[in-house]
């Protein structure tokens, strides 16, 4: 589906933009990531890797320069601080809106103009920028700016650039490991949220990676300015506990 | 008093939450039609028969009925406020569904709706001179997120959203504003009738701790009370909601802000 296109992932390094990444390369893309800190130990050499901070504009001006034309833009760094308002720090506002809000808006900006006419750029959401998680505002808060500026660029940027946001529920990477870790009753933990997903499963990297592979690929020449919701059927259902009736 | 010479119909006027609306409109000086199958409705209590109107909402005769008796009877044959308050439920699968009862939820919960709006209509317009007619419509939280075991119930609540959305936008022009708005769990013989349906509930309580257990879910830790939803009703029947039209007025404690909450 991604023959020849070139892919810039951000936040590459685990979790769903490994997953990404490499569901673009099986699909021909070439496909670069980035994130903090030296390449990983374990990405396979079919994959560039640059060092960069998506939070800082410097290392994003730098970033684009190494790209003459970028067909699909994931951006999908970010962090997670389980925090309410009242305990939130300055430090923390900076760290979690530096990635999750101005990385989003620092690598649009740089690379809008060199997207080639009709690139895709595909902002990983949330499911939480819709409806709240509780202990989680700036995340939560976070999201939500993902959600509208998805729209905006969308909207400012076509017919030039496509842009749109898919909004994962709970997918199994090491943020959701730790969450169960802490339970008062881990099985039991995990039996209920399992109880809650109609799909009967946690979703995978690969789950979302299957929806930015379409958005990135001309099949979705079409699809601008949306949030694509992938999350095994959460939202779908009333928050009351499924053991109740 | 914020409903002062203006005239309102409410069906299941004689039901829980419409029962507490006709109250309100009332005390606010509204001159009040309660429409019902019957005068006691499901709360199944007698109250004084003034305004009772015996109204099937699914019947067009009926419907018609009534608004040649409310034309002959309001003020200068003029409505301001209507209120499409009936609404039945069923706690059903698809597939335990026979279509006899999907098609009786439907005439109730949306072709109901249709029909008492339709002949409304030339009563509501007589409204525009003083301010403008309202129209609220019921939806549900569940016309958004699905409770397990309510489908048709769901899927009549949605037609109701898309409902309140298509009639504001051809009616606001002639001075009628049409809301609808969207409980969540409110304290009515519906509810009560929900839980009793359920018994012990999945994990073996009794139904005092199966409703405690469905108000800790909710933000506000309680069910809402028809009161609750009299209160926002009033407003958006009253000139102060002037400016308010085609909107989804969800009011369910928080119930719908939050995503699952885990048990972590």
């Amino acid at each position: 589906m991604l023959n020849d296109k070139v892919a810039l992932v951000t936040g590459g390094r685990q979790g769903i933009g490994r997953g990404i990444a490499e569901r673009f390369h099986r699909e021909g893309a070439q496909v670069t990531l980035t994130g903090r800190g030296v390449r990983p130990a374990d990405l396979p050499d079919h994959f560039s890797w640059v060092a960069s901070d998506v939070s800082k504009a410097d290392e994003v001006a730098e970033l684009a320069q190494g790209f003459a034309a970028l067909d699909v833009l994931v951006n999908n760094a970010g962090i997670q601080i389980e925090k309410a308002v009242t305990n939130t720090t300055d430090a923390d506002w900076d760290l979690l809106m530096g990635a999750n809000a101005k990385g989003v808006f620092l690598t649009c900006r740089a690379f809008i103009p060199r997207m080639v006419r009709g690139g895709s750029i595909i902002n990983i959401g949330s499911i939480s920028g819709q409806t709240a998680d509780p202990g989680l505002a700036l995340y939560n808060a976070s999201k939500a700016f993902v959600h509208g500026l998805t729209r905006s660029i969308a909207v400012d940027h076509g017919p030039a650039v496509r842009c749109n946001a898919i909004c994962p529920g709970w997918i199994m990477t090491g943020m959701v490991d730790a969450a169960f870790a802490v339970a008062d009753h881990p099985d039991a933990a995990k039996a209920d949220a399992l109880a809650r997903h109609p799909a009967g499963r946690f979703g995978q990297p690969a789950d979302i990676a299957a929806m930015a592979a379409w958005l990135a690929s001309d099949q979705s020449s079409f699809t601008t300015g949306q949030l694509f919701t992938v999350d095994g059927g959460l939202t779908a259902a009333s928050p009351l506990n499924p053991g109740l009736f | 008093m914020m409903l002062t010479g203006k005239t309102a119909l409410v069906t299941g006027g004689r039901g829980g939450i419409g029962r507490a609306i006709c109250d309100r409109f009332k005390r606010e000086g509204a001159r009040v039609f309660a429409a019902d199958l019957t005068p006691a409705g499901s709360l199944n209590t007698d109250q004084s028969p003034d305004d009772f109107i015996r109204l099937d909402v699914t019947s067009e005769d009926s419907v018609r009925a009534a608004f040649d008796y409310v034309a002959g009877s309001a003020p200068d044959g003029k409505l301001d406020i209507l209120v499409n308050a009936a609404g039945i439920e069923i706690e059903k699968t698809i597939e335990e569904t026979s279509l006899e009862e999907w098609n009786r939820i439907f005439a109730v919960n949306v072709t109901g709706t249709f029909l008492v709006s339709k002949f409304a209509l030339p009563l509501l317009r007589k409204s525009k001179a003083s301010g403008g007619a309202s129209v609220i419509n019921f939806g549900s939280y569940d016309g958004f997120l699905a409770d397990p075991g309510l489908a048709a119930y769901c899927a009549t609540k949605g037609a109701v959203h898309a409902l309140t959305r298509a009639m504001a936008c051809d009616h606001g022009p002639e001075g009628i504003r049409v809301n609808a708005i969207c409980p969540g769990y409110v304290d009515t013989p519906m509810l009560q009738s929900f839980f009793e349906g359920d018994g012990s509930g999945g994990d073996g309580g009794t139904i005092d701790s199966l409703q405690q257990a469905v108000r800790d879910v909710h933000p506000m830790r309680t069910f809402g009370r028809p009161e609750d939803m009299a209160n926002l009703v009033n407003w958006l029947a009253s000139d102060e909601a002037r400016y308010a039209a085609g909107q989804l007025w969800v009011l369910d404690g928080g119930l719908s802000a939050q995503v699952q909450q885990m048990k972590l």
